[in-house]
């Protein structure tokens, strides 16, 4: 069971959506719980279908079971409050930065499940989090945080030194912190090039992107 | 407290709405007042993480009513200041607006258009358009900015806070609801490493000496007795603007030596329109394209050349004919034809466009 929390427009989804992808292909029951409580479902809304043909459990809204998108607040979607009791793999996609890190208290078990790891992605392009002393700071006010994702990019113009550099700084961040950097985050193309580790020793996740293909 | 937001420049991968929350910090920008609305809420959001950290400040007022009268106070004490809103916000903020308008005041706001009549949808639109550029019982005598990417939103919120100072007219940066949550990289810098100057704010109250002694006392009025007292003052806002239009028009077109159709969008759209272009253009297809950066005033006399020499305008926007009714207005007695591909509410994409011009070629 993995929860992805951090930065707003840090990468949590695209992580969140990849890993339930590559555990699903390696033949696990995966169930992805999108815990996105002020935009629930806009974000993997259009690719949910998609997710859903790969075998993987989707737990969220349909946009036409919901309505006050965005502003007025909304239901909390009953399952969403016991996916940790779902069988199989469990990836909680958690929106919003900070406040949005507080959306684990809705959910049961997740203070005392022990099998819940909380991951924080972090990416060195996005200036609140561009230095060290800056992710150690921002970490801390996220609660309980087993580890972290280097997810450092500039979008189409990610470069393999970019990448590397973010696994310097976020690898530095985490030694800090006293958690381990879980993974390097890299788009297949450039996981190919920076091999299974990266140069600070994390191990590569390679992803595709997504959520291009969604809305938000 | 660090000095400099930022120093230099840095390439960075952001949401639009931290964009103006950073470019407001860039240029000087003292204090956002603002109420909160989708989709511009995280310009408040990371305005408001960010302000503390360099000395400026922030009021959550109770309405975009109040948002838009707090910001024209800040102003009148000489703080550069602005406000963000986006739909039914939008509408409420015409009526402080309006009142910057009578007193040229250089009030900011972003504006992140989102689907409407009324509440309608949080996502996207173009269909602020003529609320921004002609809204509230006045003449239309403000600046509109029509930003089309993270690099333009950053640049144009500098500048939307040096145009209305420079000249004291209300000044708006239009963007919208994909543009606010969009993400993308861009390069964030300081002013003045690119040679930007910052026009300096100056207080309109409370100006030291004694007023028609020492300096001439200050009048800001948005009430009048009298019809002819009215009229006058207005005739001299007129012909400053006329004045000023030339220089504050932007625009910006490429293929119109030898189309017959020119693609005619503003804001995010023209991306589409852009792209698909260029790729008819790539096919052998002679189309142009032509994007007014600035909604009001417009670049009148590209537009009236452009549509003596092309044959049609194809008029691309998310809104049923709100930038198509201002073209008319410019390019009236030309011979050009006007055809439009309007989706109100809904995102234009390259494909649709180039669908469009396929369907009018024949």
């Amino acid at each position: 069971m993995e929860a992805y929390i951090g930065e707003y427009a840090s990468g949590k989804s695209e992580v969140a959506v990849n890993r339930a992808i590559f555990l699903a292909r390696s033949g696990r029951r995966v169930n992805l719980v999108d815990l996105d409580i002020v935009e629930p479902c806009y974000t993997l809304r259009p690719i949910k279908k998609k997710l859903t043909e790969m075998g993987i459990n989707v737990v969220a809204w349909e946009t036409r079971e919901m309505m006050g998108l965005g502003e007025t607040g909304c239901i909390f979607h009953p399952a969403n409050r016991w996916a940790l009791k779902l069988s199989g793999d469990v990836i909680l996609d958690i929106g919003y930065g900070v406040e949005g890190a507080k959306t684990l208290n809705l959910v049961e078990g997740a203070a005392s499940d022990p099998d819940l790891k909380i991951f924080a992605v972090v990416n060195v392009a996005r200036p609140m989090t561009g230095s060290v002393e800056e992710i150690v700071q921002y970490v801390r006010t996220l609660g309980k945080v087993d580890g972290l994702i280097n997810n450092s990019h500039l979008g189409d113009e990610t470069t393999m030194e970019f990448i590397q550099e973010g696994a310097r700084i976020v690898g530095e961040a985490a030694r800090q912190l006293g958690i381990p950097v879980v993974a390097t985050t890299a788009l297949e193309e450039l996981a190919r090039v920076i091999g299974t580790h990266d140069a600070a020793g994390h191990p590569v996740w390679p992803i595709k992107r997504y959520m291009p293909q969604t809305l938000w | 407290m660090p000095d400099k937001p930022i120093e230099g420049e840095k390439r960075v991968f952001m949401t639009g709405n931290e964009v103006v929350a950073w470019a407001a910090l860039v240029a000087g920008a003292d204090i956002m007042y603002g109420y909160p609305i989708t989709p511009q809420n995280e310009i408040m959001h990371y305005w408001t993480r960010l302000a503390p950290k360099f000395g400026r400040e922030f009021l959550q007022t109770e309405d975009e009513l109040s948002a838009g009268f707090t910001t024209i106070g800040g102003v009148l004490a000489g703080r550069k200041a602005f406000t963000a809103t986006a739909g039914p916000g939008n509408t409420l903020m015409q009526e402080p607006m309006s009142m910057a308008e009578a007193m040229r005041l250089p009030t900011v706001v972003v504006i992140q258009q989102r689907g409407g009549p009324s509440t309608a949808t949080v996502i996207y639109s173009q269909q602020e358009v003529t609320m921004t550029t002609l809204g509230g019982n006045g003449e239309g005598l403000r600046i509109v900015y029509s930003t089309a990417n993270h690099q333009e939103l950053f640049d144009y919120t500098i500048k939307a806070f040096n145009t209305a100072w420079k000249y004291r007219f209300p000044t708006f940066v239009l963007g919208d609801g994909y543009q606010a949550k969009m993400r993308e990289s861009l390069t964030i810098y300081d002013p003045a490493s690119r040679g930007i100057e910052l026009v300096e704010a100056e207080p309109f109250l409370g100006k030291p000496g004694v007023p028609g002694v020492d300096r001439p006392p200050t009048q800001l009025r948005n009430t009048y007795n009298v019809e002819e007292e009215l009229y006058e003052v207005l005739e001299g806002y007129f012909k400053d603007y006329e004045k000023i239009a030339p220089e504050v028009a932007e625009h910006e077109a490429f293929g119109l030596e030898d189309a017959d159709l020119v693609v005619v969008s503003h804001g995010v759209v023209s991306r589409a329109c852009k792209a698909a272009v260029k790729e008819l253009r790539e096919g052998g297809i002679k189309v142009g394209y032509f994007r007014p950066i600035t909604l009001r005033p417009l670049p009148v006399d590209a537009i009236r050349e452009t549509a003596s020499k092309a044959r049609q305008f194809l008029v691309v926007e998310s809104a049923n004919g709100q930038l198509a009714r201002l073209l008319k207005e410019v390019a009236y007695g030309c011979p050009v034809e006007m055809l439009s591909l309007f989706k109100p509410g809904v995102g234009i994409t390259a494909e649709d466009v180039v669908s469009r011009v396929k369907e009018i070629a024949g």
